[in-house]
């Protein structure tokens, strides 16, 4: 691997593809900074190289992060999931949220949960819940209650649909600003959706009209510019009738 | 040259009232000396009970007559102390694979982590009492015998990685599957460790190690080395 040593104080890769064995900064030429590393990227001694294939981001002034798109899940701490319950053991739910392992549903991590209301949840129920913790080693542990032990949302999702996506597509449906195709749907229809950045999605509508064509319209979405995604929405809104 | 006698008596079934249903088979063994160089198999007869104590890997025959081995291995005769009233030697069996280290509570051991859980992580015993072993043990920390202080808010994760070298103290033999270990002194816990980089890690507290590659600081129960 050739370390290209005209790098740079700042490196001309921001915003652009990266691939792994890429340097994107030399260490050496850079003293009394500090940088911030997010994920994707390592600290090979005397330089910064990529480790997973995506676009480098920078966040003014010093962070970097890599920005990929997988069909896999690595657990990350604070991601909010959509999992599937696989077992229930005596003080944990078994839970596959498309990780390496399954995860750890604590039976007591619900709002108000003592031993004598532990939830019933049947193999195959769907839940909302919150990554606890992530170390590449032990299993991971999700809870129902966010930071303060309050429900916020987390628990079973009941009816709807789910199916399934790429992480970057369910990055995307997360944004800030609203994603245009959630946009442009929701001022015809009105659905809730679930966003699990496990590359889950669970959408529930009144009518099983409504659910099809919502989902067939985020799934449409991933490689869509704004307005790409806009106009493809108002026509599937069209075949329908719903203008 | 050790010269070795001893009769081993085969009964047949008796056929017919020929005087012939007794066969005996002289084997050339000695029955006072060092050690043997032939092997011995359990149940196998080694002296009688009048004149040897059975030792470790022998013990006497229901009938209290004679002394056999239970274990494989060669034979060791061992001349009794002077000034017991006892004056019989003792047969003891060696050279078989058990002898060679095993943990006993107590005893310090050497291991390496294979797998960190949320509640205790297994080791593989790789020396006992500085003596390397022969056959592979098994040994569990749990995460109450990590530390001696708040041993109920530890993390297993802050404490050990698998691949750590760990000194840990033998608590007990544990269940079948594997025996009971304890990290919780000074002296014990993590004695050398990999970061994720590849470095060998350098102690730097008792609950931070150093890589020398990155600088990164990772967490462990760090050994106190003198």
């Amino acid at each position: 691997m050739d370390v290209d040593t005209g790098n740079m104080t700042q490196t001309n890769l921001v915003d652009k593809v990266v691939v792994p064995g890429d340097v994107v900064l030399d260490l050496t030429k850079m003293e009394n900074q500090t940088i911030k590393l997010g994920s994707g990227l390592r600290q090979d001694c005397d330089y910064i190289s990529v480790m997973q294939a995506g676009k480098l981001r920078l966040s003014k002034p010093n962070k970097y992060w890599v920005e990929s798109s997988q069909k896999r899940y690595v657990p990350r701490l604070e991601d909010t999931v959509l999992g599937i319950v696989v077992e229930h053991r005596s003080d944990n739910f078994l839970v596959d949220i498309k990780a390496p392992n399954l995860a750890f549903l604590p039976v007591l991590a619900f709002e108000g949960g003592t031993r004598r209301n532990i939830p019933k949840f049947e193999t195959g129920t769907l839940i909302y819940a919150r990554v606890v913790k992530a170390n590449g080693i032990m299993n991971p542990e999700l809870s129902c209650t966010d930071a303060s032990g309050k429900a916020a949302e987390f628990g079973q999702l009941k009816n709807g649909y789910m199916f399934e996506t790429s992480t970057g597509l369910a990055r995307m449906l997360l944004s800030s600003p609203t994603c245009p195709v959630l946009e442009a749907l929701g001022n015809k229809i009105s659905f809730e959706t679930a966003v699990g950045l496990n590359g889950r999605v669970w959408v529930n509508a009144s009518s099983p009209d409504d659910v099809i064509l919502v989902s067939n319209a985020i799934m449409r979405s991933e490689f869509l510019s704004g307005t790409q995604q806009r106009i493809m929405a108002e026509k599937l809104l069209e075949r329908l009738q719903k203008s | 040259m050790h010269v070795r006698r001893e009769v081993i008596h085969i009964h047949l079934p008796r056929r017919s009232t020929s005087k012939c249903d007794m066969v005996g088979m002289v084997i050339e063994r000695d029955s006072v000396g060092e050690e043997g160089d032939d092997v011995v198999t359990p149940g196998e007869f080694l002296g009688e009970a009048t004149e040897f104590v059975a030792g470790k890997g022998a013990y006497v025959s229901p009938n209290g007559r004679s002394v056999r081995a239970c274990l494989t291995g060669r034979r060791k005769v061992t001349a009794a102390p002077p000034g017991s009233h006892d004056n019989r030697s003792t047969i003891e069996i060696v050279g078989h694979k058990a002898h060679g280290a095993v943990p006993q509570p107590g005893s310090i051991v050497i291991a390496r982590v294979t797998k960190v859980m949320a509640r205790n992580a297994s080791a593989d015993i790789m020396c006992v009492d500085s003596k390397a072993v022969k056959e592979k043990f098994s040994g569990i920390i749990r995460q109450q015998d990590v530390r001696a202080t708040e041993i109920d808010k530890v993390d297993m994760y802050q404490s050990f990685r698998p691949g750590d070298i760990v000194r840990a103290l033998v608590l007990s033999l544990g269940d079948a599957r594997a025996y009971y270990l304890s990290t919780a002194k000074n002296e014990l816990g993590v004695v050398s460790a990999q970061s994720i980089s590849g470095g060998t890690m350098v102690p730097i507290s008792w609950t931070e190690m150093q890589c020398p590659l990155t600088g990164q600081i990772e967490q462990r129960k760090v050994a106190k080395v003198d």
